[in-house]
C-alpha cells in the first residue's frame, strides 16, 4: 500500500524547488533516470486485464529492474476526506529477465516512458520519497536515448510513502503535512485531480534562488569583557 | 565614605583569579548609606565570595593531586569547573558593579603587598592582544582616511554610518513588505495575490492534463501498431533482453511465441490431430488392454499409449490404461478439440512421461468432478464446463471422455451417460454409434464367455466397498471400481462395459442419473440383478442395437 500525491511545477522553478527540498529534507538528492515499461495482458484467463509496470533504473552503473503493480485506490467516504491517495502497491526487485517472463505470460507492452530528474528519500513521520522529474516519451520503441518530454514546460512532482492498512492514516497525515511546506511553490493533489500552478510560485522561486543572508554589511564591534584578564578596573 | 579594600590576589594557576573581600575595617566607623547597604547586600556577597573561594581551592587541590600522582587530568571536567567558577565570579562582580558608583576603590596605602599589582590595576592600557585587535579594527575602519585631517575623518565616518543606517531601513522595509505579501504573522487571508494571465493559465492547464494523463494512464504514449518497430539500436539495458530480428515482434501472441519456440512439436501435434480425425472409430471401447494405435503417426502419443502397466494393482496404472490418450479417443473429441487449445497438448507432450501420467490422473479427477456438476444439465451445456476446464488440458479431456464411455457402460446411475449424450453434433454421435457397433461385435463373443461367471458380482461389490467412502462423486467411485476390476479382470470389465452400453442405448434412461453414493449402492445392486439376467440382457442388447 502507498500514499501518493502528485503536482506539477513549471520547469523554470525546478531549481528553486530543489533548493527548498534540500533545506526541508536534509538529505542529498539522488539523480533519477527510470525507464518505465507498462505491460498489460489480455484477459484470456480472467475477466479483467491486469497491468504491471517494469521499472529499470538507468542511473545505477548496472541497470536494476523492479516490478511494480498498482492496485485500485481506496474508496469511500473515509478516503475522500484524506487528502492523499491511498492505493495498493506491490513492488519487488527482479532480474533483467522479467521482461521476457512477462512477455511469455502474455503481457504486452502498453506504453513506456522515461523519467529524468531527481529524488529525495527521507524520514519525516514516514518514509517519504519526493521525485521531481520530466516525463519523456519515446517516439520509437524503446528508444530511450531519443526520448522527448511529453510537456516540455512542466515537470511532475510526486510524493509517495509506503503504508500498511494499519498505519495509513498516520502516513497520510505525514505526507500532507510535508506537502504544506511546499505550498509556496506548488500544490499537490491526488493523481487525477488537477491543480494548476500556484500564483506565488514565481515569487517564491525568486526568493529561494536569491543569495539571501550570505553577505554581511557590517561586522559588529564586539565589546570586550575583561573577565578573562588579570586586571580589573571597576 | 567607607573604603572597601579589594585585594586581588594573583593566583599561581594560569587561569584562575580570586578576589577576596575583606570586611570593612572596624577602624572607620562611618556608616554606609542604608540604601546602598541594602543594594550591596554585603552578606550575600560575602557568602558567595567564600563559596567561590572554596571551589577554587578545591580545584587547586585537584591539580596538586594530579601533579603528585602524575595522572592525566580530565581536561573536560576541569574546563567545566573553570567555566563554572568563572561564571560565578562574573556574577559577583556584576552585582557589585551596580553599586560601584558609590565607591571608589583605591588602595589607601601602597605597601609591600599591593605594590606589584597596583600599577596593573590602575592602568587603563589594554592587554597586548586586545590592543592588537583594536589596532587592526581601527585600521580597517579608517582605511584611506589616515591622511586626512580629523574633522574630515569624522565626517566620512558619519556619512558611512548614515549609509548603513539607510541600508538597514530599506532592508526592514523589504522584510515588512514580503511579510505582508505572504501574510506571515497576520491572521487574515491573502489579500494581494499575484494572478496569472488567463491565457497562460489555460495553456498550463492543458499541459498539466496531458502530463497527468500520461503518467497515470499512459495516454499519448502508446505507439500505433505500425510504429512499433523495434529500433535496431536498443538501449544498453534492453540489448540482450529483447530478440532483435526482422519482423520479429516480441509482442506477438503469447501462444504464437510459445509455438515458435517449439516448432517441431507443434507440427507433430497438428499432424496428429489430422491423422486422428481421419482414423476410423474402431477400437473405441475395447481398450482395457492398452493397445498402442497403429493408425497415427509416431509422436509422443505413442509413447503414452505404449506404456505398459508397470504396477498391476495401483490405481495409477489403472488410470493409465484408461486415460492414456489413444488415437481413438482423439477422434471422439474432435468436437472438443475445436475448443481446446493446442498449447496444452504440446505441454503435455513435452512433459516427461511420468509427470504426464500423474497429470493425467489429476486432470481426470478434476474432470470427473466437473462432470459431476453436469448433473441434470442439458446436453448443450456440455461445452460450457469444458470451457472452464480448458486449462486443465485437452488430453485429459480425451482421457476422460473415453473414461466416460467406459464408465457409462459400467453403472446405470452414471451421469457420464448423460455426458456422452451431451455430445452435440452429428459427428460424435456417428462416431459413437460406429464405436458401439464395433464394440458390440467384439463384445459378443466375450460376453458369452464371461456371462456365466457369477463370481464377478461379489468382486464388483467388493471393489465398490473398497473405494474411499469420502469420494462422494459417483463417477469417481465407479471409475475406481472399474479400474480395480480392470486391473485384475479385464473380462468382467468388458461385460460391464456391455452393460453400460446397453444402458446408454436406452435413450430414455437419462432420467435415472443419480450421482449420489447412496444411490450408487442401489445401482450396483441393480446391476447385480441385471447381470443375473444375462440371457435377457443379451436379447435386450440385440434389440437396442438397432
Amino acid at each position: 500500500m502507498e500514499c501518493v500525491v502528485q503536482g506539477i511545477i513549471e520547469t523554470q522553478h525546478v531549481e528553486a524547488l530543489e533548493i527548498l527540498l534540500q533545506g526541508i529534507c536534509g538529505v542529498q538528492r539522488d539523480r533519477l533516470r527510470v525507464h518505465e515499461i507498462c505491460l498489460k495482458n489480455n484477459p484470456n484467463l480472467g475477466n479483467v486485464a491486469s497491468e504491471v509496470r517494469l521499472l529499470c533504473d538507468l542511473e545505477q552503473p548496472e541497470p536494476t529492474w523492479t516490478v511494480k503493480h498498482l492496485g485500485g485506490a481506496m474508496r469511500g467516504a473515509g478516503a475522500e476526506q484524506i487528502s492523499v491517495l491511498v492505493r495498493t502497491m506491490v513492488e519487488s526487485k527482479v532480474s533483467k529477465n522479467a521482461l521476457r517472463l512477462f512477455n511469455a505470460l502474455g503481457y504486452k507492452l502498453d506504453h513506456e516512458l522515461l523519467r529524468v530528474g531527481f529524488a529525495f528519500h527521507f524520514q519525516r513521520g514516514a518514509q517519504i520519497t519526493v521525485t521531481v522529474s520530466s516525463v519523456n516519451k519515446m517516439l520509437k520503441l524503446h528508444a530511450t536515448d531519443e526520448a522527448v518530454p511529453v510537456t516540455p514546460g512542466i515537470q511532475l512532482v510526486e510524493v509517495t510513502a509506503p503504508a500498511s492498512s494499519e498505519n495509513y492514516t498516520e502516513v497520510a497525515s505525514a505526507v500532507s503535512s510535508f506537502c504544506e511546506y511546499l505550498a509556496p511553490l506548488l500544490h499537490l493533489s491526488k493523481p487525477g485531480v488537477s491543480t494548476g500552478v500556484v500564483p506565488t510560485a514565481a515569487a517564491a522561486a525568486v526568493s529561494l534562488m536569491s543569495d539571501g543572508g550570505g553577505t554581511t554589511l557590517f561586522s559588529p564591534h564586539t565589546t570586550r569583557i575583561k573577565t578573562a584578564g588579570l586586571a580589573w578596573s571597576i | 565614605m567607607a573604603a572597601m579594600e579589594g585585594v586581588a590576589m594573583q593566583d599561581q594557576s594560569q587561569q584562575q583569579q580570586q578576589q577576596q573581600l575583606v570586611p570593612p575595617q572596624p577602624v572607620a566607623v562611618e556608616r554606609l548609606n542604608q540604601a546602598v547597604v541594602q543594594q550591596l547586600n554585603l552578606e550575600a556577597v560575602k557568602t558567595r565570595a567564600i563559596s567561590l573561594f572554596k571551589a577554587i581551592s578545591r580545584i587547586l587541590e585537584d591539580f596538586d593531586a594530579y601533579a603528585r600522582t602524575n595522572t592525566t587530568p580530565k581536561w573536560q571536567d576541569i574546563l567545566g569547573q573553570y567555566s563554572m567558577v568563572n561564571l560565578e565570579l562574573f556574577n559577583i562582580v556584576d552585582e557589585i558593579r551596580k553599586v560601584s558608583k558609590a565607591f571608589v576603590v583605591h588602595p589607601k596605602n601602597v605597601n609591600a603587598e599591593n605594590a606589584t599589582i597596583l600599577p596593573v590595576m590602575l592602568s587603563s592600557k589594554l592587554l597586548p592582544e586586545m590592543e592588537i585587535d583594536d589596532n587592526s579594527k581601527r585600521e580597517q575602519l579608517l582605511l584611506g582616511m589616515q591622511n586626512l585631517p580629523i574633522p574630515s575623518q569624522i565626517e566620512k565616518l558619519k556619512s558611512r554610518i548614515d549609509m548603513i543606517g539607510a541600508a538597514c531601513e530599506s532592508a526592514e522595509k523589504v522584510l515588512a513588505d514580503t511579510r505582508k505579501a505572504y501574510c506571515f504573522g497576520t491572521r487574515q487571508g491573502p489579500q494581494i495575490l499575484p494572478t496569472l494571465d488567463k491565457g497562460q493559465a489555460l495553456k498550463i492547464q492543458e499541459q498539466e492534463n496531458l502530463l497527468r494523463a500520461a503518467v497515470n494512464s499512459g495516454e499519448g504514449l502508446r505507439l500505433p501498431g505500425d510504429q512499433r518497430q523495434m529500433t535496431p539500436a536498443l538501449p544498453m539495458h534492453l540489448v540482450d533482453l529483447l530478440p532483435v530480428g526482422d519482423g520479429v515482434h516480441t509482442f506477438s501472441d503469447a501462444s504464437g511465441m510459445y509455438m515458435k519456440n517449439t516448432p517441431p512439436l507443434s507440427s507433430n501435434s497438428i499432424g496428429n490431430q489430422g491423422n486422428l480425425l481421419q482414423a476410423s472409430g474402431a477400437q473405441l471401447i475395447g481398450r482395457s488392454a492398452a493397445s498402442p494405435s497403429a493408425a497415427t503417426s509416431a509422436t509422443s502419443f505413442d509413447n503414452t499409449t505404449a506404456s505398459p502397466v508397470p504396477y498391476a494393482n495401483s490405481p495409477r496404472s489403472g488410470t493409465n490404461m484408461m486415460n492414456t490418450p489413444s488415437p481413438q479417443q482423439q477422434q471422439q473429441q474432435q468436437q472438443q478439440q475445436q475448443q481446446q487449445q493446442q498449447q496444452q497438448r504440446q505441454k503435455m507432450m513435452q512433459l516427461p512421461h511420468q509427470q504426464q501420467l500423474l497429470a493425467q490422473q489429476q486432470f481426470r479427477q478434476s474432470q470427473m468432478q466437473g462432470l459431476g456438476q453436469l448433473h441434470g444439465q442439458h446436453q448443450m451445456q456440455f461445452s460450457q464446463p469444458m470451457g472452464h476446464q480448458q486449462f486443465q488440458g485437452r488430453q485429459m479431456a480425451s482421457g476422460h471422455v473415453q473414461h466416460g464411455i467406459g464408465q457409462s457402460q459400467l453403472g446405470q446411475g452414471n451421469q457420464l451417460n448423460r455426458h456422452l449424450s451431451q455430445f452435440s453434433g452429428a459427428a460424435n454421435s456417428a462416431l459413437f454409434n460406429a464405436a458401439q457397433g464395433t464394440s458390440n461385435s467384439q463384445m459378443i463373443p466375450n460376453m458369452s464367455a464371461t456371462v456365466s461367471s457369477q463370481s464377478l458380482l461379489p468382486r464388483m461389490q467388493f471393489g465398490l466397498a473398497g473405494n474411499n467412502p469420502q469420494r462422494s462423486h459417483a463417477s469417481q467411485m465407479l471409475s475406481d471400481q472399474m479400474f480395480n476390476m480392470g486391473a485384475s479382470n479385464p473380462g468382467s470389465m468388458i461385460q460391464q462395459q456391455q452393460q453400460q452400453q446397453q444402458q446408454h442405448n436406452t435413450q430414455g434412461a437419462f432420467g435415472n442419473m443419480q450421482p449420489n453414493a447412496q444411490n450408487l449402492q442401489s445401482n450396483m445392486v441393480a446391476l447385480q440383478n441385471a447381470q443375473q439376467n444375462h440371457p435377457n440382457f443379451a436379447q435386450q442388447r440385440q434389440q437396442n442395437q438397432q
